[in-house]
């Protein structure tokens, strides 16, 4: 976030400010620090000191295991957090700024409303329901408010009149042909989005904008064959590759993310680097440059953080696109079927389609929903962020 | 640079980056165990044999044994001249099974690029020249929604619709029928519909917003002030400068739509095309047929982006050829 000079001038505490050595650590920093450290204990625990089938907390009688994908969803929490979210509150003149411009659209206030209840939903969702438990004689129970035909459920939950059996709150979204609880397992997926979304975001923004800044300032050949590499990353066609690495290694959530990610960075490091480039041309790279500072409190000081306003926009709009791989991925049945994703729910009631839809429409809508909220969110956050780049979003 | 130089230079690296893919790919290939390999393995053992003596036959048998160079330039030299091998679950040559998939594929990817780039920018154009009204904003919505809906879902929904309650097209895609017959236009208009709200939402928004600059341009002034005619107007002074960026976006839109979503689009609607062959090829575990089929995509897409980086430097006089 561009979080410098935003304070009046004569405001400015200028010994805090000269206080500038590469060792010292903003709150925010030691935040992470600290909250980072148990964390890593509990995975160095979770792998080295107890079996595979353990619960990780199973020491305080918990029993609730952790994966990789897990521990790493909660790291990029944590970093949104102490970097993201943090910031915003402490310089409350920005973001009243940010959240005057944004305030203006309409379909995104809407869309992050949306967006905040998918997040908080797939945070604590799973902590307070229970996973959804296969129960034959429940199957295909219609949500609330509508009616089947009697003869489609096992056994009718609600009450059956003129021979058609009507939904409850009990399952206010219907059941699978397991019956298993279709509002449940949406909120299951929320979660599986959501350590999509942070993750990827977290791992294309480190690659892209450490490669572009490198590449930048490296100038010269360097440069020329970073940016080929780039060329590579960009034409590489990953959902095909993906379902070749599926196909010879296997691979669960984890696999996923890694390997779309590691293939998305190419935009995002091409940005960065044009970005820089054209920072490091202004007054203020050559002031600091003047007043001794070196390339790396530059790039730290300087170029990243007013990179980073833009970067967030194209972020944004990089989501929906990983959201939709992973539920076309899931809906071909190559995906890790033990993930409880929404596009794992889409394929599961295909077979079903014709007499009980809203297995696959509940989860349809969600998805389609999500990623039209993630467009909306970018197409403000870019005319929020960025004045100067005028687009022409409504 | 020059133009003929930097065409050269271009295409060159066109093939470097086909190469390095295909050398990732024969990377990938050759660190995991082979599974014909593992089945003979298991067959071996099933018949009481020995499981070591079959892999080392089966190994042998698929050139396996020699040295991974040697393996690496055969297969590099079989890429190139199109020797792609034997299918064992279609029992015909991998480029066989290619290009008979594409024949399906080509009957459905035709109409749509061409429906996707002509009534792209015309809507475009029209929702900016009518900018902020009602048709303008069910364009907008239209364009949303077409882009954020995933295409295989909505396949699935309108072959409920239509196919299951309505009966009006066929649940099932049938091959018997003439290419340009009325049972088959009728049985592609849903698929070609689905993927036509999937790339039509970028391409009308791109346009639109483009063509918001032109029409207060001092040329669409003096147009009009000539007393041209708004068609006349739109078509050569709008529509023109506005086809030149749009040009960059549209091939890649529409070549990331081609590499994903059409294989979705053909599983939903049990369309023969590559998509299906890639994803049975999957199923079978066919290693030669995977393998042709992701070579043919990503030969697809390496080609579409020199074609579009060639076409915008062709368009547009003004991007130099130093800086690309």
């Amino acid at each position: 976030m561009a979080t410098e000079g935003s304070e009046r001038f004569d405001q400015v505490d200028w010994s805090d400010l000269s206080r500038s050595g590469r060792f010292d650590l903003s709150i925010n920093s030691i935040g992470m620090l600290l909250t980072t450290l148990p964390l890593a204990l509990l995975a160095v625990y979770d792998t080295q000191f107890i079996g595979d089938r353990t619960p990780t907390f199973e020491f305080i009688g918990l029993d609730r295991t952790f994966e990789a994908v897990d521990f790493f969803f909660i790291f990029t929490l944590f970093l949104a957090f102490w970097y993201l979210v943090l910031p915003l509150y402490q310089n409350p003149r920005m973001t009243r700024y940010y959240w005057k411009e944004f305030r203006r659209n309409r379909p995104a206030v809407v869309s992050m409303v949306w967006l905040g209840i998918v997040f908080v939903g797939g945070i604590i969702g799973p902590l307070v329901m229970s996973a959804p438990q296969q129960e034959l004689l429940v199957a295909y129970q219609p949500p609330v408010f509508t009616s089947v035909v009697e003869s489609t459920p096992a056994t009718c939950v609600g009450e059956v009149m003129n021979g058609r059996c009507h939904g409850t709150w009990e399952y206010p979204l219907g059941t699978t042909n397991a019956g298993r609880d279709v509002f449940t397992m949406i909120v299951y997926g929320m979660t599986i989005s959501m350590q999509i979304a942070f993750i990827t975001t977290t791992i294309v923004a480190t690659i892209g904008i450490t490669f572009g800044t490198l590449s930048a300032y490296s100038g010269g050949w360097v440069d020329e064959i970073m940016m080929r590499f780039v060329d590579i990353i960009l034409s590489f066609p990953t959902f095909l590759m993906f379902l070749l690495i599926l196909y010879i290694y296997g691979g669960g959530l984890g696999m996923f993310i890694v390997v779309f990610s590691l293939f998305a960075w190419g935009g995002t490091a091409r940005y960065v680097r044009s970005k820089s480039l054209s920072i490091s041309e202004e007054e203020f790279i050559k002031a600091s440059r003047i007043s001794g500072a070196s390339t790396y409190q530059v790039i730290r000081g300087h170029v990243v953080p007013n990179v980073a306003s833009s970067i967030i926009t194209q972020l944004t709009l990089l989501i929906p696109g990983f959201l939709l791989f992973e539920a076309q991925l899931a809906f071909l049945g190559v995906g890790d079927s033990t993930v409880p994703s929404w596009g794992q729910l889409i394929s599961a009631g295909r077979s079903d389609l014709s007499y009980a839809p809203w297995i696959v429409l509940a989860p349809g809508i969600v998805l389609f929903l999500t990623i039209l909220a993630f467009n909306f969110l970018g197409d403000a956050l870019l005319d929020a962020l960025n004045p100067e780049a005028e687009a022409e979003s409504e | 640079m020059g133009f003929g130089r930097y065409v050269t230079a271009r295409v060159l690296w066109a093939g470097v980056v086909s190469l390095i893919i295909t050398t990732i790919t024969f990377l990938l290939l050759s660190a995991a165990p082979n599974p014909d390999v593992q089945r003979a393995a298991t067959q071996a053992a099933l018949q009481g044999g020995d499981p070591a003596e079959a892999v080392e036959r089966a190994r042998e048998l698929r050139g396996l044994d020699e040295p991974l160079y040697v393996r690496y330039f055969d297969f590099v030299q079989g890429v190139y001249t199109l020797d792609w091998g034997w299918s064992s679950s279609r029992s015909q040559p991998v480029i066989e099974a290619v290009g008979n998939a594409l024949y399906y594929t080509a009957q459905y990817s035709i109409p749509w690029t061409i429906l996707t780039v002509i009534l792209g920018p015309l809507v475009g154009v029209y929702s900016a020249a009518n900018m902020y009204s009602w048709r303008d904003h069910a364009a907008t919505g239209f364009a949303f929604f077409g882009y954020a809906i995933p295409n295989f879902f909505f396949g699935i929904i309108l072959l409920l619709i239509f196919g299951v309650w309505l009966e009006v097209i066929p649940i099932v895609y049938n091959t018997d029928v003439a290419v340009f017959s009325v049972e088959n236009a009728i049985q592609l208009a849903i698929p070609v519909f689905v993927l036509v709200t999937g790339s039509i939402g970028a391409v009308m928004r791109v346009s639109r917003n483009e063509s918001a600059e032109f029409q207060n341009a001092d040329f669409m002034k003096t147009a009009k002030a000539k007393g041209v005619s708004p068609l006349r107007a739109y078509a050569y002074h709008v529509m023109r400068p506005t086809l030149v960026p749009l040009s960059t976006t549209l091939v890649g839109q529409l070549l990331a739509l081609f590499l994903g979503s059409s294989l979705l689009v053909e599983v939903v609607f049990g369309i023969p095309g590559l998509g299906r062959l890639t994803f049975e090829a999957l199923l079978s575990q066919d290693t030669n047929l995977v393998l042709g089929t992701t070579l043919f995509f990503t030969f697809v897409a390496v080609v579409g982006n020199l074609i579009e980086d060639l076409v915008f430097t062709v368009l547009d006089p003004r991007i130099s050829y130093d800086d690309r």
